[in-house]
């Protein structure tokens, strides 16, 4: 074996304890990649059925031409189509039910639908109110909705009848959906073969819906192309465009995704990263006396890596196996959550094959990646090491050494990226600033730690110790500068997302607040999806302006246009009336100005997405299609709502929306009351009026605000989540280089044991040092939070995924102080205890 | 010829004001097989003579010559090659590779220099036996005591057959006993083995093993004295010329 593989084991052998400690640092580093790209893409399926579900919608719907049923193994075909993630095939057959049928009530016809249990929830969600959804193995069983079990008088556990051919069929009731909220026959499930049993059409099928594994629209229109070139033109292929604002939503949850990960695997390096220095840093006589006896600068590189490559192996081992355990256990964790919450049913964890060997390369390969400054650093450590002994222990960085300018010029990149507007920049400003951050580290400590100590000293009075621990911190900086900045990098991530996730609350709640501020809104069933809503005609408005008590009364109208072949939804708006009781968030031009333009002429308001999106701006023209042909349009300024914020939305007048689009429904209709009129008089009435109008739902504005927040505050959960199991891992890397740092000095402890220091006092020296470190990795960590944050909240608005202006995320602050301080303490509660133990003579005699 | 020889050999440390000459164009030479002891007060830059003609540190101005190579003339691959295979160290704090055992750390030279393992340990075991630690070839540096730990760090020296030992107050961290013990080790590799040793001490007891001294102050060499090694003690006529010179 070679002599620096030799030497690399035993090293790592004969230092069992910190060798544990290093090798965790690799494991938590790759623990969280691993897991989280299990997690991540379980939790994004979720999403992605989550918001199909809500919308009733797949990627795919396969149907024969002609309507009529075809054989099973079409399914087979498209299931084996490359990209298709999960595909399930129905039978649906409308029933028609005899007058007084059921014991009371009457039902024109119910929807028989035949399905596999498994392969269906695979692809949206059956969230049942009471008892279950179909299982596999499920024979006379049936799910049926409130709706209908409401209607016929039927309860779980009943038996509901169903006229066949076969005579009637009596299937139990497992369990009870919702009531939905579209208009139609109401739905009864059934297993797949009881329906094709009962409806005498064996191994027939006539509706396959199926979902893809991506969101993109080259390789969607690909797999589209390939299933028809498959099945031919007598079947015929329908579902979501790729231009659907569904895919905005999943985008987002992309990108809020892919954001975690990069930061974990920044994490996990940067600790690795951390250890090897540390290694570096008390090795370095060893290093010189092999320099001195013939070792070459590559055989020292070597050993280095040696070293790493050994670790990094075991350490991603046992990563893998321990994340893909974390991932498990999350996700059943979650999957509680996102069921109670979001209603929707997370599959099982995947582990891809890819994922196994991107993760196995990943951490070996970060390990040596880190490892490689260190090991060069190592092999520039001159043989006279060896033979000054003293040196490691007296260290005195100039001010305007590289690392020290390196580091400057960094946190100006990081400054001039921030001016300079420019997304791509801004980013890389933000990883910059951090690195800056810890290369100038050593030159800050000493002024922070002075500053905390003169705190600290006045708690510990008269100890010594407070003074003890400054002068240990400031006379090693880079060595306190190393555990600094690991405090900093935990806590910058916690101070960032909190400040991404208040900011981007505090913008959904204001917008909300605009949006759905008016006091009662009457909505349709599907707020945002607005083609499929049915709407009232004026007179409904008319009638509600005429209620004594109700004051204005707005409306939202809606065509479908497209601006360059992409998809716009086109709201008709009141100009007078919208403005009075709901409102935009305008990020370019003036409200005011904007509302009166509408009122003239061809004038549009659009929001951020569409602009982005189209590239447009302030006073340009757009060429918008129309019944009448092509119009022009003129953007009188960029606004948002909430409802609309994901979904590439203009608004226009109303009058421009008759005139162009022959469009004269209202869609949604929001009123405030008149000063002092008597709102439960109010109420009683529009319900009355409301009666006729069954597509729309009254429901207050403040309740629907309350609803919605508490829907988001749900949605953030899951992020705060992810926070804990990106943040943990973090702070265990600060207790793993606070431990590092006693052993590190075991003889010097020993030492001020010899020369009289008390236990009491050598615990309380340790204390005080891993509380001033923790004070100044905490201020780092704050600066390089409050920037990434920033940087973050401006990405998000600078793409136009939403306009948010970024909050000052106290909460987060203070939390983070106390989180970096308890971590402090506790992570030096263990090295305190073990230095006060130590044997004197055994601690001086420690090499 | 000999073994070693600078020319007008110059160190600077710093510049400017406080600038401090460590070494003020010294010329030593040294013999093969010769033993010679460097002396001088606190900061005369004995230790940095050392480490020059070590080549683990580059002069100001002036030339090393070790044979025929002036190592000047080398980069740091061949530098680190050349004391690998001609130069052997012994340093005041021993400087073990504490998870290695006896065998393996004076095996080091060899192994880096790419000699099998095997036959380096066989030659690391000779050395060993021969500094009188045959039976601890297996032992730990912390199972050893410092002057059994200098040992193996003057076998550590030896194994790679080098012509020049370079020791840095060699007995500096061991008590009046091994120090002794160490001095006639080294006496023992100039007389038996055949290799010139230079020792930086300011013990005129163990400089009294050596073959000639060489004393220098404020960076110059101010005397340089043969001693009979007949048996006869020296060490007080070395005290006597330390505290003339310090005078």
């Amino acid at each position: 074996m070679p002599i620096q593989f030799t030497l690399a084991a035993r090293y790592l052998w004969g230092r069992k304890l910190r060798t544990f400690l290093t090798t965790l640092a690799i494991v938590f580093g790759v623990l969280v990649i691993f897991s989280m790209n299990i997690l991540l893409p379980t939790m994004l399926q979720a999403f992605q059925s989550s918001i199909l579900t809500a919308s009733g919608q797949v990627d795919l719907t396969i149907t024969h031409k002609s309507g009529e049923t075809f054989s099973t193994r079409v399914l087979d075909q498209v299931e084996n189509v490359s990209g298709i993630r999960a595909a399930s095939g129905t039978l649906e057959r409308p029933v028609n039910i005899p007058t007084n049928f059921f014991r009371q009530g009457n039902v024109g016809a119910v929807s028989l639908i035949g399905l596999e249990p498994k392969a269906a929830q695979a692809l949206r969600d059956y969230s049942v109110q009471a008892g279950r959804f179909l299982r596999s193995g499920d024979t006379n069983a049936a799910v049926i909705t409130a709706g209908l079990a409401d209607a016929v008088g039927l309860k779980l556990g009943d038996e509901l009848p169903v006229p066949t051919a076969q005579g009637v069929v009596r299937f139990k009731i497992v369990g009870i959906r919702p009531a939905q909220a579209l208009p139609g026959n109401e739905p009864v499930y059934v297993p797949l073969a009881q329906a094709q049993k009962v409806l005498s059409l064996p191994n027939r099928i006539n509706t396959i819906q199926a979902n893809y594994n991506t969101n993109d629209a080259a390789p969607r229109a690909v797999i589209e192309q390939t299933i028809q070139n498959i099945l031919g033109s007598e079947y015929q292929l329908g579902g979501l465009g790729s231009s659907s604002e569904l895919f905005a939503s999943i985008g987002l949850a992309q990108q809020g995704s892919n954001l975690f990960g990069f930061l974990a695997l920044f994490m996990g390096g940067f600790v690795i990263f951390n250890t090897f220095r540390t290694i570096v840093a008390e090795r370095r006589r060893d290093i010189g006396m092999l320099r001195a006896v013939g070792a070459s600068r590559r055989t020292i590189v070597a050993l280095f890596l040696a070293e790493g490559l050994l670790q990094g192996i075991l350490g991603t081992a046992i990563g893998i196996g321990m994340g893909y355990l974390a991932g498990v256990g999350i996700t059943s964790l979650m999957s509680g959550m996102f069921e109670q919450f979001l209603h929707v049913q997370m599959g099982a964890p995947v582990v891809e094959p890819s994922l196994l060997i991107i993760t196995t390369l990943l951490g070996i390969g970060v390990t040596l990646f880190s490892g490689l400054l260190p090991a060069w650093n190592a092999s520039r450590v001159t043989p006279l090491e060896a033979l000054r002994p003293s040196v490691a222990d007296v260290e005195a960085r100039k001010p305007w050494s590289k690392a020290n300018i390196a580091g400057a010029g960094l946190i100006v990149i990081a400054i001039l990226g921030l001016l300079s507007n420019n997304i791509a920049f801004v980013a890389l400003g933000g990883f910059a600033f951090l690195i800056g951050l810890v290369l100038i580290a050593p030159v800050l400590v000493k002024p922070l730690a002075n500053i905390f100590s003169a705190v600290l000293g006045v708690i510990f009075a008269r100890q010594g110790t407070a003074s003890l621990a400054q002068g240990n911190l400031t006379r090693q900086p880079s060595r306190a500068a190393i555990t600094a900045s690991a405090t900093m990098i935990g806590l910058a991530i916690i101070v960032a997302v909190v400040g991404v996730m208040v900011s981007i609350t505090g913008g959904i709640y204001s917008v909300l607040e605009k949006s759905l501020g008016s006091d009662y809104l009457l909505i349709p069933p599907s707020l945002g999806v607005w083609s499929s809503d049915v709407g009232a005609d004026a007179a409904l408005a008319d009638r509600l302006r005429s209620v004594y008590g109700v004051g204005v009364v707005s409306t939202l109208r809606f065509a479908s246009t497209t601006v360059n072949d992409e998809q716009v939804n086109l709201l008709g708006v009141d100009p007078v009336a919208f403005p009075q009781v709901s409102g935009l968030n305008f990020t370019e031009g003036d409200p005011h100005d904007a509302f009166a333009q509408l009122a003239q002429g061809r004038n549009l308001i659009v929001n951020g997405m569409t602009a982005t999106q189209l590239k447009v701006k302030l006073g340009d023209t757009v060429k918008l299609s129309s019944p009448e042909g092509e119009q022009t349009y003129r953007i009188v300024g960029i606004g948002s709502d909430f409802i609309n914020t994901k979904i590439m939305t203009a608004y226009t007048s109303q009058q421009n929306l008759k005139r162009d689009f022959h469009k004269t429904e209202d869609v949604l209709i929001q009123l405030n009351l008149a000063p002092g009129a008597d709102a439960v008089q109010v109420e009683a009435r529009l319900q009355e009026i409301l009666a006729k109008y069954p597509q729309f739902k009254l429901i207050s504005g403040k309740a629907y605000l309350q609803e919605s927040q508490q829907l988001f505050d749900a949605a953030f959960s899951i992020y705060y989540v992810m926070l804990v199991v990106l943040a943990l891992p973090s702070l265990i890397a600060m207790l793993n280089t606070l431990a590092i740092g006693v052993l590190e000095r075991t003889r010097e402890i020993g030492m001020l044991r010899a020369i009289g220091a008390t236990r009491r006092q050598v615990r309380r020296t340790i204390l005080t040092e891993a509380l001033l470190l923790a004070a100044t990795g905490t201020a780092f960590g704050l600066l390089g939070g409050l920037y990434l944050g920033y940087v973050m909240v401006l990405g998000m608005s600078a793409s136009g995924i939403m306009p948010v202006a970024y909050s000052f995320p106290l909460a987060g602050i203070l939390a983070a102080i106390a989180i970096g301080l308890l971590f402090g303490v506790i992570a030096a509660l263990l090295p305190a205890r073990q230095a006060a133990q130590m044997n004197i003579i055994r601690a001086l005699r420690y090499e | 010829m000999s073994l070693v020889q600078t020319q007008e050999l110059t160190k600077v440390y710093g510049a400017g004001d406080t600038a401090v000459t460590a070494l003020d164009h010294v010329n030593v030479h040294v013999n093969p097989g010769e033993f010679v002891a460097v002396m001088g007060p606190s900061g005369c830059g004995k230790s940095t003579l050392l480490h020059l003609v070590g080549g683990l540190d580059r002069p100001t101005s002036g030339r090393v010559w070790i044979e025929d190579t002036s190592l000047g003339d080398l980069n740091d691959d061949k530098l680190t090659e050349l004391r690998r295979r001609k130069i052997g160290f012994v340093f005041q704090f021993f400087n073990l590779i504490p998870v290695l055992d006896a065998t393996e750390n004076a095996a080091l030279p060899l192994t880096l220099d790419g000699t099998s393992p095997g036959d380096a340990k066989k030659k690391a075991r000779a050395w060993l036996t021969r500094v009188g630690l045959g039976n601890r070839l297996t032992s730990r540096p912390d199972q050893l005591s410092g002057g059994q730990q200098q040992r193996v760090a003057i076998a550590r020296a030896l194994a790679a057959e080098p012509a020049l030992v370079l020791a840095d107050e060699p007995t500096g961290n061991l008590d009046t006993h091994s120090g002794d013990e160490i001095a006639g080790l080294l006496r023992q590799v100039s007389d038996e083995w055949q290799r010139a040793v230079v020792m930086v001490t300011h013990d005129p007891r163990i400089a009294a093993y050596a073959d000639r001294i060489v004393f220098l102050k404020d960076g110059r060499v101010v005397d340089d004295t043969k001693l009979k090694q007949d048996g006869s003690d020296n060490t007080q006529m070395v005290t006597g010329k330390m505290h003339a010179l310090a005078e």
